[in-house]
């Protein structure tokens, strides 16, 4: 690309880059009484602190509101200030303990699974160059480009045939095709970085190439590892389509549906609903201070699969 | 904020496969059929989620949209009738027209919006790291979370913004049972979600940039729009142009964000295709023409994929 030199949107010569040469003596007799541009950023400072402020504060009010609601006193309650309340009579009125295990477990099985199996389709992406392979990758890329409602109706059709409807197996089984395409591309992103001479070396003094993978490629990915499975953790943990085609029971539900269908039957009680969704966002919030770094990466990945 | 994977995951596409190519030393070539081998059972597993997964459904939503059958029968061939039925109908219509408003208000909004937000957090701000971290959030949060807090906030006359809107004298304003506010308040609260990614995707991108190109343009006179328009922005262009076509395909398949917060409605306002789809045949039962909706997106979607996929390869390539 030739972007430093011209402007690839009008064509013609950036300013201060290819300038008239009479241009620039008057631009440079000006410049002597402006100020530089560190002083004109240090200048500026407090207004931009401003400006972000107010903009940062619009957006986290729908997210500081959720957790306020939840830490008001219950409905018919006479206690005042910050009060755990709602939490409490959460856990003891309704089944939002059996929604965070299903979510639990059908989020962590999603996780492993697609890691172990995205990880060496990876490599191979990463280091085989036939045509098959070219493909595969292509195929890839447009497979994580369609919409969920295309698969999720047939798949529908076939796991009633099968009695996997309103399973907990049966939205596993989905996320994990799910998160396939993403989850090897992001881990054949990070082999990328990795050194081939490291195998070849592993390889000279006897290794197989599955020991080369396992044992020198992997044991040196773990921020691609992280990365691909907080992506995987994101799609499973957020999903709602999904499970609401799929999960029909109470029994079944995870958090997205728990807490939609809760919201549905407790609409003015804000108190209770906001707690479930207190409940619902701690997961990936305290995620996202742990492993901020990987996360940021690991959410791309997430929105690269449509959220 | 490293987005470095993700914007390897990119390149990968632009590069064809893996970074093996010229670096392969001779000894390797004499491993190339025990390699194909074991390359083939790494990718076996992989391989067969993708097909029955992703690929089954997608040519059996195909055949399902030919025939008049319903979510536990298959049903007879019945041709292009169910496609008829859905093109004939001004529900598709409409919604296929918001479905584009949607994308469009989505991708712009959001990008504008995002690449503001970055290139001011790339100046010299007090506690700027604060703040990145925390304009990160709405796309943290999940969206079950988020669409319900949105609803708290705007949906009945008792709601925040519904009061505050009352008090300063713009009388009743029900956001989302007047079909026009409705539809801006979905495209609102999408552009709320998204932009967070495109402040991370712009803002790795500008942290290719050199700084030492504003000082110059500085001194020759560039006024900070010139500079915004002929500096940054070509030296951004390709991610802005990638990003643009990711969410593109993110907020035509977005589901839960409208159908959580409006559901569809008022008056079926703000149905996009894939909620006009999925109540198709999941609330209407009709699963033909509901199918077909789906699969007629689908091939738009493919489409615009590979050209996605063709362009990236050949940005490299130039």
């Amino acid at each position: 690309m030739t972007a430093q030199t011209s402007s690839v949107i009008t064509g013609r010569p950036i300013a201060g880059v290819r300038p008239e040469a009479g241009v620039r003596s008057e631009a440079k007799a000006r410049s002597m009484k402006r100020p530089t541009l560190t002083q004109m950023q240090e200048k500026g400072k407090w207004w931009r602190f401003l400006a972000i402020l107010i903009i940062t504060v619009i957006v986290v009010i729908p997210i500081v509101a959720v957790v306020f609601l939840a830490l008001s006193p219950a409905l018919g309650s006479t206690a005042t200030g910050l009060t755990f309340e709602n939490f409490v009579n959460v856990f003891t009125q309704t089944d939002v303990a059996t929604w965070l295990k299903n979510s639990l477990i059908v989020t962590l099985i999603t996780v492993v699974v697609a890691v172990i199996v995205a990880a060496p389709a990876g490599y191979v992406l990463s280091r085989g160059r036939s045509r098959a392979v070219s493909g595969y990758s292509l195929i890839l890329f447009v497979v994580q480009s369609l919409p969920v409602v295309t698969a999720v109706i047939p798949l529908f059709f076939l796991f009633a045939q099968v009695g996997l409807v309103d399973t907990l197996a049966s939205v596993t089984i989905i996320y994990v095709g799910s998160t396939m395409a993403v989850a090897i591309w992001m881990m054949a992103a990070y082999f990328d970085s990795i050194p081939v001479t490291l195998e070849e070396a592993a390889w000279m003094d006897g290794a197989s190439v599955f020991g080369g993978f396992t044992r020198i490629v992997l044991r040196n990915s773990l921020p691609g590892v992280l990365s691909t499975a907080i992506f995987a953790f994101l799609l499973a943990w957020n999903d709602y389509l999904v499970a609401v085609v799929f999960l029909r029971s109470n029994d079944n539900y995870t958090l997205p549906i728990g807490l939609q269908s809760f919201f549905q039957q407790n609409q003015t009680n804000w108190g209770l609903v906001m707690a479930v969704a207190v409940i619902m966002m701690l997961p990936p919030v305290i995620l996202f201070a742990l492993l901020n770094r990987y996360f940021s990466v690991g959410g791309i990945g997430g929105s690269l699969a449509g959220r | 904020m490293t987005t470095g994977t993700a914007i390897g995951a990119l390149k990968r596409a632009r590069s064809g496969v893996g970074n093996a190519g010229p670096g392969r030393s001779a000894n390797n070539s004499k491993r190339r059929f025990s390699h194909s081998r074991i390359f083939f059972l790494f990718l076996l597993p992989s391989l067969i989620l993708v097909i029955l997964l992703n690929l089954y459904p997608v040519i059996y939503a195909g055949i399902q949209s030919l025939s008049n059958g319903d979510l536990l029968s298959a049903g007879e061939f019945v041709g292009l009738a169910n496609y008829i039925a859905v093109l004939q109908s001004p529900e598709f219509w409409h919604a296929a027209i918001f479905t584009v408003v949607f994308t469009i208000v989505g991708v712009f909004g959001s990008w504008i919006v995002g690449i503001s937000l970055a290139l001011l957090l790339r100046t010299r701000i007090p506690a700027n790291g604060v703040f990145k971290v925390l304009l990160l959030l709405p796309w943290v949060v999940p969206i079950v979370v988020s669409a319900m807090s949105w609803n708290w906030l705007v949906a009945t006359p008792q709601s925040p913004l519904p009061m505050l809107a009352q008090a300063l004298g713009f009388g009743n304003v029900l956001f989302l049972a007047n079909p026009f506010l409705a539809q801006i308040t979905v495209c609102v609260f999408k552009v709320w979600i998204s932009f967070p990614f495109m402040m991370m995707m712009m803002a790795s991108a500008l942290t290719s940039v050199d700084v030492n190109v504003y000082e110059a343009s500085k001194v020759d006179g560039a006024t900070a729009v010139q500079t915004f328009t002929r500096i940054t922005l070509p030296m951004i262009a390709r991610t802005t142009y990638i990003s643009w076509i990711l969410m593109t395909i993110f907020c035509v398949n977005d589901f839960p964000s409208i159908f959580l917060l409006t559901g569809g409605g008022p008056v079926n306002s703000t149905q996009t295709l894939v909620v006009l789809a999925y109540t198709t045949v999941f609330q209407n039962f009709q699963t033909g023409p509901g199918v077909a909706i789906a699969f007629m997106m689908t091939i738009v979607l493919v489409i615009i994929s590979t050209l996605l996929y063709r362009q990236i390869r050949k940005v490299n390539i130039e």
